[in-house]
């Protein structure tokens, strides 16, 4: 489970760099629009507001200057006919004599739009009078330095070009995170047949030897696809050829075998019969024929244990029932714990029965025997915990143990025991013929832990 | 009296020394090669039958099924692995129990000690307190090892016997599978509940009136049996 969860970390990260590719492109693309469209639109705005508003300030000045020509007297009334609109306002000099109605004050006009219209020079320029935009459109309107400065307000055409500015900003990054969304979507399917190989390697890496993928019709992977399934079979065949051969192996053994621990069973009655030095060589014979015979046993139950177990041995056990039926030689003085109800597992309770009494024997053999056996649950899963209080095994070896003929880290210890070297491999096979995984671990009290995980089923 | 064993096997060698180792124990061996010869040799003296399902001419399958049908011998069978369908088949075929290649002396005669030991009738504990036991409609006599039913005798086998004793005196309790093989096999039948499986099965088709949909003999899943119909 967790080098799945690695796995797809890993491929995680590769679709997430490219869904960001996805989205920074979009991004770029978007933003580039979106700055040259409001380059455009916001300066084709202003630039018809301006001459608007120019327009409206000459025909004013005009007016103005009619007026002041005639010298008429209703001037005031003009100059406030003139300022309809809120934020609007008019100025005008001549001579010293300052005028000036609607919302404006000529301190707050800038000198330079003053000065150039002083010297006769029609001018403009935005600015803002009481927090709204406004443009000043300045005209000369009598000889001698009088002017006449009219405002016009922006606000309407503020309004158009923010609606504009979010709409634009809020476009740019819909797309992005579309473009990202995309990308994404497109990575998942381009790697679904890498993520499948991915599966089916690790799979046959951890003895699924029937792991195959499915072979896409139209697809650039489908010869890669084919390849992994020649190779797989080409491996499997192998592996099950070696099996047989080795089983075959073990069968024929089996008739000498037979005689010889009849025959030797014999002699070992009789042993008191026996002179000194027929005695050990009798006792040296009986010893490891009855080694050579547990050899041959774990030789044959390993070799028909590459496939998983046929469905019609698998039935529900209920793993409280397994442990507490263990041969009391195997068990010793262990303290077995079950977590009640006792989780139920679909398992052949024969192999099952030999995953625990190779366990029990390994900790018998290397640690002194067997210190607590436990049945419980962890994430879903049922356990069996068995414990012993031995010197613990190196982290580098903890892989190891679970390999033919391995014999833990002090070579030689194991010979002694009359141990076959095949039993933890055993463990690992039936475990792993059940979907289950077995480990080692360290106690934090000493010794080491074996733990069986295995799907638990419902009652 | 030694207990008389007939020997069946066709590997010369292996007949040999497992004879001797036999005849070292103590008991008396007959040693026949093929299944004619076995067929041709049993007599009522025997004890019990050790049978190796391969064999040339006649098949240890048909001979155990054979002898069964002749009468209640107890016929222990020798296969090859534990785990294939001979084991299944020649327990169907009536053999009261089964030992894996290669035969050591010494655990067979622990097999063949228990076997003979279920034979002699029960008179202690279940047996002794119910002289009559019932079960649906069924009526057993611990005492004589006799069913019943309408006042006919059903033929079952000692194991048979014993087995759905065991369950009927549970009153329908369960039994757990450990327990049967322990108490009706008489030893560690560690991790072994084939033997008990088929067992049950054979003693279903004898007593239910419909096997496939037993009512006296409950499964419970996950842990054992009980007697149903009480």
């Amino acid at each position: 489970m967790r080098a799945r969860a690695a796995r797809r970390l890993r491929s995680l990260s590769l679709r997430a760099r490219v869904a960001a590719a996805f989205g920074l492109v979009t991004l770029a693309v978007a933003a580039l629009l979106s700055f040259t469209t409001w380059q455009l639109a916001s300066n084709y705005m202003l630039a018809q507001r301006e001459r608007g508003a120019t327009d409206q300030a000459v025909i004013d000045a005009r007016l103005v200057s009619d007026n002041l020509a005639r010298g008429s007297p209703d001037l005031p009334a003009l100059l406030v006919g003139l300022t309809g609109e809120p934020q609007t306002g008019v100025v005008l000099r001549v001579g010293d004599r300052w005028t000036s109605v609607g919302q404006v004050d000529v301190n707050a006009l800038p000198g330079d739009l003053l000065r150039a219209a002083g010297l006769g020079t029609p001018a403009r320029q935005r600015l803002v009078v009481h927090g709204a935009p406004v443009l000043a459109v300045a005209v000369p309107v009598a000889p001698g330095g009088g002017f006449f400065v009219e405002l016009a307000p922006l606000t309407e055409l503020d309004r158009t070009l923010r609606f504009l500015s979010a709409t634009l900003v809020a476009g740019t990054t819909a797309a992005a995170a579309l473009g990202t969304l995309l990308g994404w979507w497109t990575t998942r399917r381009a790697l679904r047949p890498v993520s499948d190989l991915t599966e089916a390697a690790a799979r046959m890496a951890e003895g699924d030897l029937g792991a195959r993928l499915p072979v896409p019709p139209e697809n650039d992977l489908a010869p890669l696809a084919a390849r992994f399934n020649a190779t797989a079979e080409a491996l499997e065949q192998r592996v099950q050829r070696d099996a047989r051969f080795a089983s075959d192996v073990s069968h024929e053994l089996r008739s000498p075998l037979t005689t010889m621990i009849n025959a030797g069973e014999v002699l070992r009655r009789r042993r008191d019969e026996l002179p000194a030095t027929a005695r050990r060589a009798v006792d040296l014979l009986t010893a490891d024929v009855a080694r050579f015979h547990r050899m041959v046993e774990d030789l044959l139950e390993i070799s028909r244990g590459i496939q998983a177990p046929a469905t019609s041995d698998l039935e529900p056990v209920d793993l409280g029932v397994v442990v507490e039926n263990l041969p009391a030689d195997l068990v010793g003085t262990a303290a077995v714990v079950v977590e009640r109800p006792a989780p139920l597992v679909l398992a052949d309770r024969r192999r099952l029965d030999r995953v625990l009494a190779n366990l029990c024997q390994n900790a018998r053999v290397y640690a002194g025997g067997v210190t607590r056996i436990a049945v419980c649950r962890r994430q879903g899963h049922a356990v069996l915990e068995v414990d012993d209080n031995g010197p613990g095994i190196p982290a580098e070896f903890r892989d190891q143990i679970f390999e033919r003929f391995a014999r833990g880290p002090r070579p030689g210890r194991g010979e002694d025991s009359g141990g076959t070297g095949l039993g933890l491999a055993l463990v690992a096979q039936h475990v792993h013929g059940h979907g289950g995984r077995v480990w080692a671990e360290d106690r934090a009290e000493g010794g080491a832990r074996f733990v069986v995980e295995l799907p638990e089923v419902t009652r | 009296m030694a207990t008389r064993v007939l020997l069946v096997e066709d590997d010369e060698r292996i007949r040999q020394a497992l004879g001797l180792a036999l005849a070292d124990e103590g008991y008396e061996v007959v040693e026949t090669a093929t299944g004619e010869e076995a067929l041709d040799v049993v007599d009522p003296d025997l004890d019990v039958v050790l049978l190796d399902l391969m064999l040339p001419g006649i098949d240890g399958i048909e001979v155990c099924s054979t002898l069964r049908s002749r009468g209640d011998l107890p016929i222990i069978i020798a296969t090859a692995r534990s785990d294939t369908a001979d084991v299944i088949s020649g327990l169907e075929a009536g053999a009261d129990d089964y030992v894996t290649k290669p035969l050591v002396a010494g655990e067979l005669a622990a097999r063949i000690r228990a076997l003979l030991r279920r034979r002699r009738p029960d008179t202690t504990g279940a047996a002794s307190a119910n002289p009559v036991v019932q079960v649906g409609d069924l009526e057993i006599h611990p005492t004589r090892e006799v069913v019943e039913r309408d006042g006919a005798a059903l033929h079952l086998t000692h194991t048979e016997f014993r087995l759905l004793l065991e369950l009927a005196s549970a009153r329908g309790d369960v039994v757990t599978r450990e327990q049967l093989l322990q108490r009706v096999w008489g030893y560690d039948y560690f991790g072994d509940t084939r033997l008990l499986d088929v067992h049950i099965r054979r003693l279903r088709r004898k007593i239910e009136h419909d096997p496939d949909e037993p009512a006296l003999v409950l499964t419970v899943r996950g842990s054992g049996y009980r007697a149903g119909g009480a």
